[in-house]
């Protein structure tokens, strides 16, 4: 039975009633807590301040429990909540060369200044459930399980670490790797994207913005065909760096920069091949990607898409999705997406009308034509029979 | 230049809702070119600037707004001051960079010096506020084009003669174009760049 | 205090700064008919796609003196036309209505109300896909060159191979046209029953598309044609059917299959034109 739809206004307020009381799920099981999320479930939260675009883990938290837990819907709430906010400034750009670190590892090099740092990872766990989370025990706290580790040695590992120099800039005193910027090129305060629309070509620091903000998903699935053959990616993982920087901020009144606060990133240096240019002698370029809280997966992708939409500036042949950057720039945003392709669930009955209209005629044009086709080709074949 | 603070004068009452209405009158005035509008929702305007003017300033210009003021406004204190304060808009040298121009009608300069804009990015051109002596629907100007149903009269006074002609001609390197507000005392008239002009002799 | 001041958010949501950025736009807009104008396009608390464009220029244009129409399809109670009606209510407290007559400003998808649009009025058209040439060549930066040339024999190409094939246009809604002689506009996805109501129309027309971030306009008394060749004119759907409701024979309806066996009636997709017909049928004046 067909009902159709109508009383919008208060389908409207059930619905949300309906979502409300889904959200909280049995009310005999304790409420979860913004700062629980904040705490327990913190890559989640690093995701959510990533393409929503504020530090702030305690509203992506909210957000994610505003959204049961659905991550793009969490993001869409942190950026409609992020326009309105007024801006103060810009910040000055991070140093991280002077980041506090807490992870940093390369893959170019077996060891190096300041050596590896394994940090906290997932990298080399064994997959398997572990059921001692299920029956809400407390995983091991000792770094080694089953070893005889003092406990004195975690909290060496775990103290912030010196400051240590980029594995690039090693690379940069031999001149093999690309300069960031090319000599006597201005150090020009980047365009905001999130006040001006992009026009393409996008230069590097606006296509960089872009991907910090894009689809985790689309980046690494990008990266992925990029490194399969679909974009001509043959990368080294130069760096990776996890800890916390200074934020400054150069007051007009002051004139001369104060810390306004840290921001724990983490930082992805690629390391690709180049066979060099008319201009340019054989050397190895970089591709880069920077992103709030412990995000690894997010800035390689973004370091590896970002080094394929540089084929163009490079002189490379441009042949795949991942080097095309309206291709990718238009497609990155996942509330832009989420929202384009949820909004074929709105009504579309007009337009749907207008096409039934349209096929219902061309259907009856056909059926005529061919009858009067055949009509034709009877009369005639009556004719020769005469 | 600092702003100085005893040239100072107040803004919209409320700038909220005053700028809506200011908006709407530029809006109405630059969809049907030549039509009259009256805006009073400022007590005052700095020495040097129509109360119309101010208004649209008040509305449109702000930080990413880079204007040009023409000579005797670029040396007012009162105007400059009040602008920095009010808009903190960039007050420039270069009429070519200007988003905005803010001039006298007896200081206008070549129509050619501004921005016009580019073939990909019409938009992209220098928007014209010209503050003139005497605005009237008297026939002197015949204007038609989009947003007049059929032909609408307006004259404008003390507009030098370059100005008028090059107005006129250059409605032939459409989409390029300025777009132009004229302002007298609380009255408000636009001519978008798609307005035709005849000029009668 | 009104209700905007009461919910934190500034008067209609979006901040001055913005405001002023979309003003400026929506100028540009006007005085270049048919030409998309790049905007700074804000995050709004909906989703994309969902009138997030017409909602920012609703946004800038609004004031305290405005009443509000928001239709979706035609009809003011469908649910994202209530959402976006409640949107404005609530965050600039203005007067709402639903008569096509009574309205300063009316946001739309997918329609032009029947009733015809007078000076003084504001059509605020929500637009997903801005750009009429975008399926032809996806590349903003070639459409850009194409729209500075004013190189359209793509389109034109492409309409007409529907003629080699059927005999006539198949584009049914989303129908390109040219506006003042210059630009070719996209003018939303209306049906093309609706594109001749948008020649030499009284209100002024706004388009909004959040996502692609850009807007442009139609002044008032402007001319707007829908492509077509020569021997093969534009032509807009008609139905053997009447309206069930209000009995129109001239307005754009909508089929709605009525039982199981897919059985179907025909009425107004403009519900207030509707109305407005059924009161005076009961009421002649």
């Amino acid at each position: 039975m067909y009902v159709a739809v109508k009383g919008g206004e208060k389908a409207i307020d059930n619905a949300h009633a309906l979502m409300r009381s889904q959200r909280r799920g049995d009310s005999k099981v304790a409420e979860l807590s913004v700062e629980q999320i904040r705490q327990q479930l913190p890559l989640a939260v690093d995701r959510v301040m990533n393409e929503g675009s504020v530090y702030d883990p305690e509203l992506a938290a909210l957000a994610l429990k505003q959204a049961s837990g659905d991550a793009v819907e969490a993001i869409f709430l942190l950026r409609a909540y992020r326009t309105t906010l007024p801006r103060f400034g810009y910040s000055e750009p991070l140093d991280t060369e002077n980041m506090q670190i807490e992870r940093r590892i390369s893959g170019t090099f077996k060891d190096l200044p300041g050596g590896q740092i394994l940090g906290s990872t997932y990298d080399y766990t064994h997959r398997l459930l572990d059921f001692a989370l299920l029956a809400e025990g407390e995983a091991p706290s000792s770094p080694a399980e089953g070893s005889c580790t003092e406990a004195g040695e975690l909290e060496d590992s775990l103290c912030e670490l010196e400051a240590c120099p980029r594995v690039l800039e090693l690379l940069n005193k031999e001149g093999l790797i690309e300069q960031s910027r090319q000599p006597g090129e201005a150090d020009e305060t980047p365009r905001d994207l999130t006040r001006e629309p992009v026009n393409y070509p996008a230069e590097r620091a606006v296509r960089l913005q872009n991907l910090i903000r894009g689809d985790e998903g689309f980046l690494l699935s990008l990266s992925y065909a990029a490194m399969r053959g679909y974009g001509d990616s043959h990368p080294f993982a130069g760096e990776m760096r996890t800890g916390r920087v200074s934020v400054e901020l150069v007051p007009e009144e002051l004139g001369f920069p104060i810390e306004i606060g840290e921001v724990l990133v983490t930082e992805s240096e690629m390391v690709n091949q180049f066979h060099g240019s008319k201009e340019q002698p054989p050397q190895f370029t970089r591709g880069y990607g920077l992103a709030f809280g412990r995000a690894e997966r997010k800035a390689m992708s973004v370091a590896l898409v970002e080094r394929a939409l540089r084929a163009g500036e490079l002189g490379e042949e441009v042949l795949y999705p991942t080097q095309d950057q309206e291709f990718v720039l238009s497609h990155t945003d996942c509330v832009s997406a989420n929202g384009f392709v949820s909004h074929l669930k709105l009504p579309h009955y007009v337009d749907f009308q207008s096409e039934l209209e349209m096929i219902r005629r061309l259907r009856r044009e056909i059926d005529t034509g061919e009858s009067s086709a055949r009509q034709a080709n009877e009369s005639s074949e009556e004719d020769n029979r005469r | 230049m600092a702003v100085i603070s005893n040239t100072l004068i107040a803004g919209f009452n409320d700038p909220v809702q005053d700028a809506q209405q200011v908006f709407r009158a530029a809006l109405k005035a630059m969809s049907e070119p030549g039509t009259l509008m009256a805006c009073s929702f400022t007590k005052e305007a700095p020495e040097g600037l129509d109360n119309s003017s101010w208004q649209l300033a008040l509305t449109l210009f702000d930080a990413d707004t880079k204007v040009w003021l023409s000579p005797a406004l670029a040396q007012n204190d009162a105007v400059i001051s009040n602008l920095r304060f009010h808009c903190q808009c960039p007050l420039i040298d270069n009429t070519a960079e200007a988003d905005f121009a803010l001039c006298n009608a007896d200081e206008l300069p070549f129509l050619a010096d501004f921005n016009w804009g580019n073939a990909e990015y019409p938009d992209q051109s220098t928007s014209l506020i010209v503050q003139v002596p005497a605005i009237s629907d008297e026939p002197f100007w015949t204007l038609t084009g989009p947003g007049i149903e059929t032909q609408r009269s307006l004259r404008i006074a003390g507009l030098p003669e370059h100005f008028r002609a090059d107005l006129i001609r250059s409605r032939q390197r459409f989409p390029l174009g300025i777009d132009t507000f004229y302002c007298c005392g609380d009255q408000l008239v636009a001519l978008p760049r798609t307005t035709q002009i005849e000029e009668a002799c | 205090m009104n209700a905007a001041t009461a919910t934190g958010y500034n008067f209609a949501y979006l901040d001055e700064q913005s405001k002023r950025m979309i003003r400026r736009a929506i100028l540009k807009g006007v005085a270049i008919p048919g030409y998309q104008v790049p905007f700074g396009g804000r995050e709004m608390p909906l989703p994309h796609g969902w009138g997030t464009g017409g909602m920012q220029v609703t946004a800038s244009v609004i004031g305290e003196a405005d009443r509000l129409k928001v239709i979706d399809q035609g009809a003011d109670d469908t649910t994202n036309a209530v959402s976006i009606r409640r949107f404005f209510a609530s965050t600039a407290g203005v007067e709402t209505t639903e008569q096509t007559a009574d309205a300063t400003l009316i946001q739309t998808r997918h329609r032009i109300p029947e009733r015809a649009l007078q000076e003084n009025q504001i059509l605020i058209y929500q637009v997903p896909i801005p750009e009429p040439l975008r399926f032809i060549e996806p590349r903003e930066s070639e459409t850009r060159k194409m729209h500075a040339l004013s190189e359209y024999g793509a389109m034109q190409v492409k309409l007409y191979e529907d003629v080699a094939r059927f005999g006539h246009i198949a584009t049914s809604y989303d129908y390109p046209v040219m506006v003042n002689g210059r630009y070719m506009m996209d003018p939303s996805p209306i049906p093309k029953f609706d594109n001749p109501k948008m020649d030499m129309m009284p209100a002024l027309q706004l388009f909004g598309a959040g996502f692609e971030k850009r807007i442009y306009a139609v002044p008032p008394y402007t001319k707007v044609e829908s492509l077509d060749f020569d021997d093969y004119p534009f032509e807009v759907q008609s139905w053997e059917e009447n309206c069930s409701i209000c009995g129109s024979n001239h307005s754009f309806l909508d089929e709605v299959i009525i039982d199981d066996a897919g059985s179907k009636m025909f009425v107004c997709s403009d519900t207030d034109y509707c109305r407005e017909r059924v009161a005076q049928q009961e009421n002649p004046a």
